[in-house]
């Protein structure tokens, strides 16, 4: 129960096709950056990698580079580098504000976007020692063949915390995914599966290397709930990126974390379009974001205080953000 | 008496150890040189409950790399922080009571091995059925924990002092509330560790531990190891923390001292975050049926107190904590009648103990909430309530405790004046609110418990050919600054600079015993015994000053390091030649000073009346401001106003960043704290899922030093770090009810909890509105 690291050996690629070639030469093999999720993980035993390949120093990923399409955020970027990128703080406020709610000033300074994006799902079963899990008989996540939050189901339960996935959602972003067949580049809500167990529908060998955001009129927001205004996994996180035309919703895209094994996107939303914010859309709101969430018991307040907050959360962003435009 | 010179509001002074620690140059004791050290590690059981069939150690044991392994055999003692309740085991012995209790351990030459010897540790265990809450365990057909225990009740406790019935027939409001406090824990920022060193050519073990009561330690180890207490020494290092987590023996001492003594050498023993949690001693949860009698104008008439406490599966220092929550009930407000019925229940959970403010926060809790609900319903101010109850000093209350200073009333106008309390108060905007409450502690136990007739306290002073004046005490410094008030006693009684003095604390073989660092004992206890040697040592300098000077001894002062005929007079000696003198006259001077408390502090003569008793109360009263999220039901805490009397505050910097702490932990335990078993197992056990507040949840604090110069205390100080505590969190739920008109009988306050309760008004709303429609 110390959390032993077992001996590793590192590998540090200079570029991205090196990475790929060193994933795929080391089969037990992990990526790492900066570390602040896999090396906790490690420590108590959930995942156990015999070679970690570093990709902290590879300039490719570590920038942040406009074109006509948009920005382009390098996956290696630091989160807290993603906070104060003047053009990520003018146009993409989302994306700042989730990156500032991030863990604390130390994590921040480490972790990175690609991490973020690809944090493991979490779970009070599963994040816990090897001691812990042995003693509770395991889990379906690992090595068990149980859900203790669903224990009739078949799936894993284990909930997704990433602050930064529905901020880039909420702009529609895409990834750059880079593999030994080369570059491709998805919607970035594809990389995600309703599955705590593998969440990440991209293959073990494959690297995101950058985080597409268009270019955007919208005005955007971030807001999570948390017990403590910092350190803290988001309960339920929700991002917000709304145009107005005149008195109308002229685009809304509302993206939600922490609720299910995925981030996602909130259906239904395109209704509101063409029609000013009011006190019936704001409910229509919450009730979209009621019915779609699927917070679970995996975590210590309860399941049922997630669903309103999230509720809650979304109402609020939004008709601040109708607030603010209207002005 | 010594005029108060160097001392007192002018003198703030840093710790004598910031520096050190601040620098890193501090060496807690994890740091210590454990070159050659074998590595500890402990297997815990994996069952809550259950009977130990088969233990086999052999495969851990033929282990390369492995040194020793031990297990019950090595130690058939219990142990345990009262001479009368130790039923505990270092290694559970035929059975296991917790999910996390020690069953074996191994030394081995590094963490690896230690580790891979630790899976190969086999161990059946029959399980018996296994009760997490205090009503299970209390059921008529459970199994029960301890043989000698029968109901799964630890202790029982029933006082009545004074006329509860005719109380209660001569209130105008009687009313009652049953509240519940969730068991939170120290989280102390060290983690546990310790160090020992067994010789086996002299037969001598040495531990350095992070204990706040290394006597107990040296006692415990005596006991459970066999061994002659003349051959144990006990170093306390740095220590990151204490709030009473350290107070009992803890399991893992016994057990690195035994891997110590049967590797014949030196073992460093880090326990996991996880581990501190499973050794826990914290506060227990705690459930609660208050009712209390008030007349029309706020005045008290009789209070009756039921609390039931999960104690967890061992004894540990229970009885105390359940008599603590019935004892200080009183000697906060003068109650004409006072019931306390207190049940300590076995439960097969991490024994709970000693934290910071230890048995009376929950149930103050609990008072200081109905008592403002009571005033609201008689239309009276939080303050007016708490004025209309105050006691006068002198005097002794029902449960007979000494109250010798009270500086509640003016705690009561500090803060409500620095809040703007009246002209603030109902006229906040919506989601805002103010709330208050008072608390109080003791200022040490004045029956210590382990009865030895000895002096409380005793405090040596030495002095040599270098003119250095070294303080040596056992009392623990635990970051609370004991060393550093000692060095300000001792210099301000001699009348000499602070840095001439040196303090070395806890080292068996050095300092004279104490009795540790626990119920805010030393600055009344130790500072009174320091004060004593010191002016044992100062009597020997100006009979010398006298001689030299030729003066009568009672003429002889000593101000500023210089030894003066009189006050005006023109004779006069610098300090270090009055020293020199005097040690060419009987060579190194070594002093002994002492504090005894008297009997007639040590409390009443019924059962379990020591627990409660001291020399002084410490008095607090605080304003809390928060704002509510009615969205998300976040709280946030906007600012604190406290008041804290701690008689006098002989170093006011450290007076505030203990009054600081106490509020900050309160706060904890009121918004966030709260530990959260499955079937048993701790899911709580990390920085992250037991969520002490950060900087983004603490408050500003204005802090406000009383000073109602306790006639016993030194210089007329009382406690300083507890005191404040217990009042956070009434007077937080107070403010959300000021907020919200939403009173909760739930502690923390967390956002789920505040939600739950704004849904369940508007659905008990909107069905009255329903039958209204209908009727």
């Amino acid at each position: 129960m110390n959390g032993l690291l077992p001996d590793i050996r590192i590998v540090r690629p200079n570029d991205v096709a090196a990475a790929i070639a060193a994933r795929q030469q080391h089969p037990q093999s992990s990526f790492i950056a900066g570390g602040t999720d896999l090396l906790v993980n490690m420590r108590h035993g959930l995942i156990a990698p015999q070679s970690l390949i570093d990709i902290s120093r590879i300039d490719e990923l570590t920038t942040i580079e406009m074109d006509g399409a948009g920005l382009r955020v390098g996956s290696g970027v630091t989160v807290a580098a993603l906070a104060r990128h003047p053009v990520i703080v003018g146009d993409y406020r989302a994306v700042s504000q989730a990156a500032n709610a991030i863990a604390g000033p130390g994590h921040r300074a480490m972790g990175t976007v690609g991490g973020n994006l690809c944090l493991d799902t979490r779970c009070l079963f599963y994040n816990q020692s090897e001691w812990w899990r042995q003693a509770n008989g395991y889990c379906l996540k690992r090595h068990g063949e149980i859900c203790h939050v669903a224990p009739q189901g078949k799936r894993c339960h284990a909930a997704f915390t990433g602050d930064l996935a529905p901020a880039f959602l909420a702009f529609g972003a895409e990834a750059e995914i880079a593999g030994k067949q080369g570059r491709r580049r998805i919607p970035l809500g594809d990389i995600y599966v309703e599955d705590g167990l593998a969440h990440l529908a991209i293959a073990e060998d494959e690297l995101i290397v950058a985080v597409r955001l268009p270019p955007t009129a919208a005005a955007s927001a971030y807001a999570k709930v948390r017990l403590r205004g910092a350190i803290d996994y988001p309960l339920a996180g929700v991002a917000v990126a709304l145009g107005v035309r005149g008195d109308s919703v002229a685009s809304i895209r509302i993206a939600l974390t922490g609720t299910n094994s995925r981030p996602f996107v909130l259906g239904g939303t395109d209704a509101l379009i063409g029609h000013p914010i009011s006190e019936r859309s704001l409910q229509q709101i919450e009730q979209l974001v009621q019915k779609q969430v699927r917070p679970m018991r995996t975590t210590i307040a309860s399941a049922h205080y997630r669903r309103l907050a999230a509720a809650a959360l979304a109402r609020r962003v939004t008709a601040a953000l109708h607030a603010e435009q209207s002005d | 008496m010594t005029t108060v010179t160097v001392i007192g509001k002018a003198r703030r002074v840093p710790l004598i150890d910031g520096i050190d620690k601040v620098t890193g140059r501090a060496r807690y004791t994890a740091d210590l040189d454990h070159a050659g050290a074998l590595v500890g590690r402990i297997y815990r059981s994996q069952v809550s409950h259950g009977e130990i069939v088969r233990l086999d150690v052999s495969k851990a044991r033929a282990l390369d790399g492995v040194v020793a392994v031990v297990t019950s055999a090595d130690c058939p003692h219990t142990y345990g922080v009262l001479p009368v309740a130790m039923n505990e085991y270092p290694l559970a012995r035929e059975r296991v009571r917790y999910r996390g209790e020690p069953i074996a351990a191994v030394a081995a030459i590094d963490t690896e091995t230690a580790a891979r010897a630790i899976g190969l540790i086999e161990c059946e265990v029959r399980e018996l059925p296994a009760y997490y809450t205090s009503a299970q365990a209390r059921a008529p057909d459970a199994v029960q924990l301890h043989a000698n225990k029968p109901g799964n009740l630890e202790r029982e406790v029933h006082h009545e002092f004074g006329d509860v019935k005719a109380g209660f027939a001569a209130a105008n409001l009687v009313r009652e509330a049953q509240i519940s406090c969730a068991e939170v824990n120290h989280a102390q920022i060290e983690p546990h560790a310790c160090l020992a060193d067994y010789d086996p050519l002299t037969e001598r073990l040495t531990v350095q531990s992070v204990s706040q009561v290394g006597y107990y330690l040296h006692l415990m180890l005596a006991r459970c190891l066999e061994m002659d207490t003349s051959r144990i020494r006990i170093i306390k290092p740095f220590i990151g923390g204490g709030f009473g987590a350290r107070v009992e023996v803890l399991n893992f001492e016994i057990i690195t001292a035994l891997l110590a003594r049967t590797a014949t050498g030196k073992v460093l023993m880090k326990l996991s975050r996880e581990e501190n949690f499973l050794t826990h001693r914290a506060r227990p949860q705690t459930d609660i049926k208050l009712k209390l009698g008030m007349r029309r104008d706020g005045r008290l008439t009789a209070c009756e107190c039921e609390v039931v406490q999960r104690g967890g599966a061992y004894a540990g220092y229970g009885i105390v904590t359940i008599l603590y929550a019935g004892a200080l009930l009183q000697g906060l407000y003068d109650i004409p009648a006072v019931k306390y019925d207190g049940y300590r229940v076995y439960a097969n959970l991490p024994p709970c103990g000693a934290m910071r403010g230890h048995g009376g926060v929950d149930s103050r809790h609990a008072f200081e909430c109905l008592l403002d609900r009571m005033a609201r319903e008689l239309g009276l101010d939080p303050f007016a309530v708490r004025r209309a109850n105050l006691l006068e000093a002198p005097t002794r209350t029902l449960n007979d405790l000494m109250v010798n200073s009270y500086g509640l009333a003016e705690c009561l106008d500090r803060v409500e004046r620095a809040s703007r309390w009246r002209e603030r108060i109902g006229t906040l905007p919506a989601g805002k609110g103010l709330g208050m409450a008072c608390s109080h502690y003791v200022s040490g136990a004045a029956k210590p418990i382990h009865w030895t007739g000895e002096p409380h306290a005793a405090v040596d002073v030495r002095l040599d050919f270098d003119g250095g004046v070294t303080a040596l005490t056992g009392a623990a410094d635990i970051g609370q600054g004991s060393s550093t008030m000692v060095a300000i006693a001792v210099a301000e009684t001699l009348g000499i600079a602070l840095d001439r003095v040196r303090v070395i604390a806890g080292d068996s073989a050095i300092t004279p015993k104490d009795n540790g660092a626990y119920s805010s004992r030393i600055t009344f206890m130790v500072g009174n015994a320091a004060i004593d040697a010191a002016r044992n040592l100062k009597s020997i300098l100006i009979a010398e000053a006298a001689r030299k000077l030729e003066a009568r001894v009672e003429d002889i002062e000593c101000i500023a390091e210089t030894f003066r005929v009189g006050t005006g007079g023109q004779a006069s000696l610098p300090f270090i030649d009055v020293v020199k003198a005097a040690l060419a006259d009987r060579g190194p001077i070594t002093v002994s000073g002492t504090f005894t408390c008297p009997p007639e502090a040590q409390g009443g003569k019924h059962r379990g009346g020591a627990v409660g008793s001291t020399m002084g109360f410490s008095y607090a009263a605080q304003v809390v401001e928060v704002s509510i999220d009615d969205a998300t039901g976040s709280v946030k805490v906007d600012k604190v106003w406290v008041a804290l009397d701690c008689g006098h505050a002989i170093n006011p910097l450290a007076v505030e960043g203990q009054i600081e702490g106490s509020v900050w932990m309160g706060l904890g335990q009121a918004l966030s704290e709260e530990t959260h078993y499955v079937n048993g197992l701790p899911a709580h056990a990390s920085m992250l899922e037991y969520r002490v507040p950060t900087t983004a949840e603490s408050p500003p604090i204005n802090v406000e030093i009383v000073e109602s110069h306790d006639p016993n205390g030194p210089f007329g100080a009382k406690e300083a770090s507890e005191g404040a505590l217990a009042g956070f969190p009434p007077a937080l739920v107070n403010a959300v009810a000021n907020a919200l008109g939403i009173d909760l009988d739930e502690l923390p306050v967390t956002p789920d909890r505040i939600l739950q309760a704004l849904l369940e008004r508007r659905r008990a709303k909107r069905i009255a509105a329903l039958q209204e429609a209908a009727s």
